[in-house]
């Protein structure tokens, strides 16, 4: 009965001998207590030496994976995301769609996050997939690509607050559908903020996020200055959300230089 | 308006000519032997040139062990995470030890999404088998309580690049990952498993292996570490698996079949690349 229900769902090489069937992670006995880890000092500076608006330093590259016809790489500290863009390719389905189709998909690495996580993909992943679509769907020229699909495929090595993470994520998918020719109106820079204690905590990082009140990850396109997704969560008075869309938009711009810096240097490159 | 004349006249070529990238697509392997008559690559390697391997260990923080290891283009990164479980029943002294790879469709327009495909699944077997037969960790170690419990390591394998010889590139980010393992001190306490926060307790290695894969083209030419090119073309290849003492731990041969010379010459030159590999590993251990 087991292994017919295990099978329906697609997950029977899940049981194999080799590994056992239940696993569980310990009890760590804490030395430290993390409440007492205080988020920001008197000067407001936060445990990595940043001011509340400011955002972590990104590295980003593109190019990482030759198979793919664009890719990227973005790290924030410790966030570590990789993005590969395949099209855009026939659809495979028969019935006509005179716009491109947007396929999206995230998978968090099993030793991304502090727990381990299964191979298949979960429900959060699912979300994040169609919350990356939502944000990049509006920049991408898909009415000039009747018939085809682009496949966006995220992978996060390393998850330092899932927030950020999405964020991170969409930014580092714009630039790798740049990457691959694809046209769009603009690059979408993704930013996130945390609320925590009446503060506002920009590009937030795990300790941070789990301290959270309410979180926003909003998605701009800076030339246009077009927002092409908000997503907030908890509550949350309205002047604060005024100001952490401000925040965020202007930290989107920072981040925009970053992505244009990084495909100037990769059209270098393929020139060479 | 006229006829379109042909101003130029040109007499028509008796001979088709193709642009090389023309030719590769509708004729690989032939253009593949056209490389290898004038003894080179496609990619300019002589037969016996690996590519430019690089190590990076404790890359990621959330992980108990990790490394990530291109050679070439290829990029694979494995994450270790340490559980804990119930030991079976006929081994109660031993742990676990789960290699698993996901070669997902980030890597290559070869992969689809959705379960692992055959490849893969095909690839952690032989990884399980190069741990278990001959023992690489001593199992036993990894006991918290005998029959009640012990630990768990899942080894995670994930590529990022697939450009060939993927194989390889996993026992080396396998083995220097497990080397890289630091497992708090945990005890048994009425059923429940309490562990330190700090980690200081590294594993134990019987053997260090690793694998040296060349393609076998027609029957005769032995390209060491094979790109993916070469691999959709080539479907005999041998794939060595020796330890530090230059034993034989596994032989993993697929396709035509091959003299006791060829295998000879594939054992001494794996030989000659382990000790490339030992050296990469030790330096990118000194930069951690």
């Amino acid at each position: 009965m087991r292994n017919k229900l295990i099978q329906s769902e697609n997950l029977c090489w899940l049981l194999d001998e080799h590994r056992p069937e239940v696993t569980v992670t310990p009890i760590i006995i804490k030395s430290s207590d993390k409440e007492k880890i205080l988020l920001k000092d008197v000067n407001g500076r936060r445990r990595d030496g940043r001011n509340l608006e400011d955002i972590r330093p990104i590295f980003l590259k593109t190019g990482l994976i030759s198979q793919a016809n664009g890719s990227a790489y973005i790290e924030l500290r410790q966030t570590k995301i990789a993005c590969g863009v395949y099209g855009p390719r026939q659809t495979k389905v028969a019935s006509f769609s005179g716009k491109g189709n947007l396929n999206c998909e995230i998978k968090f690495a099993p030793f991304s996050c502090l727990k381990r996580r299964q191979s298949y993909r979960d429900a959060q992943e699912k979300e994040l997939s169609h919350l990356v679509f939502e944000a990049l769907a509006p920049s991408i020229r898909l009415d000039l690509l009747p018939k085809s699909t682009i496949d966006v495929f995220i992978s996060v090595l390393e998850n330092d607050g899932t927030a950020s993470c999405l964020a991170a994520a969409i930014t580092c998918a714009s630039v790798a559908v740049a990457d691959a020719g694809i046209e769009m109106s603009d690059q979408v820079a993704a930013c996130s903020a945390s609320y925590i204690d009446g503060d506002i905590y920009m590009d937030s990082d795990l300790l941070e996020e789990q301290r959270e009140t309410g979180s926003i990850v909003l998605s701009y396109m800076p030339s246009l200055n077009e927002v092409t997704h908000i997503l907030q969560s908890g509550e949350v008075e309205i002047s604060q959300t005024t100001q952490a869309i401000e925040q965020c938009t202007d930290a989107c711009s920072k981040i925009y230089s970053v992505m244009n810096h990084s495909l100037l240097e990769s059209v270098k490159d393929k020139m060479q | 308006m006229g006829k379109v004349t042909n101003e130029n006249n040109v007499k028509p070529n008796p001979t088709i000519t193709f642009e090389a990238e023309t030719f590769r697509r509708i004729q690989p392997e032939e253009y593949l032997r056209k490389f290898v008559q004038q003894h080179v690559r496609p990619d300019g390697r002589s037969y016996n040139h690996f590519r430019k391997t690089t190590v990076n260990l404790s890359c990621i923080t959330t992980a108990d062990g990790s490394s990530m290891v291109r050679i070439g283009n290829t990029t694979i990164v494995c994450g270790i995470k340490a559980e804990v479980s119930e030991p079976k029943l006929n081994f109660p002294k031993e742990g676990y030890l789960v290699p698993n790879i996901d070669l997902s469709p980030i890597c290559s327009p070869r992969f689809k999404p959705g379960p692992p495909s055959e490849q893969a699944q095909i690839i952690s077997e032989n990884l399980n088998k190069l741990l278990k037969n001959p023992k690489v960790i001593d199992l036993e170690t990894l006991c918290i309580e005998e029959g009640k419990a012990a630990w768990v390591l899942f080894a995670d394998i994930v590529c990022v690049n697939y450009d060939g010889n993927i194989f390889d590139a996993c026992v080396m980010a396998l083995i220097s990952a497990l080397a890289d393992v630091k497992l708090p001190k945990a005890v048994y306490e009425d059923g429940l498993v309490k562990a330190t926060e700090e980690k200081i307790f590294a594993l134990s290695f019987i053997r260090i292996p690793y694998s040296i894969s060349f393609a076998m083209f027609d029957g005769k030419h032995l390209l060491a570490d094979p790109n993916e090119m070469e691999e959709s073309i080539i479907k005999s290849a041998i794939t060595i698996a020796i330890d530090e003492a230059g034993q034989l731990c596994n032989i993993w041969k697929v396709g035509t079949s091959c003299t006791s010379e060829q295998l000879r010459f594939c054992i001494s030159k794996a030989r000659e690349r382990y000790v490339d590999i030992t050296s990469i590993i030790e330096k990118a251990k000194q930069a951690t």
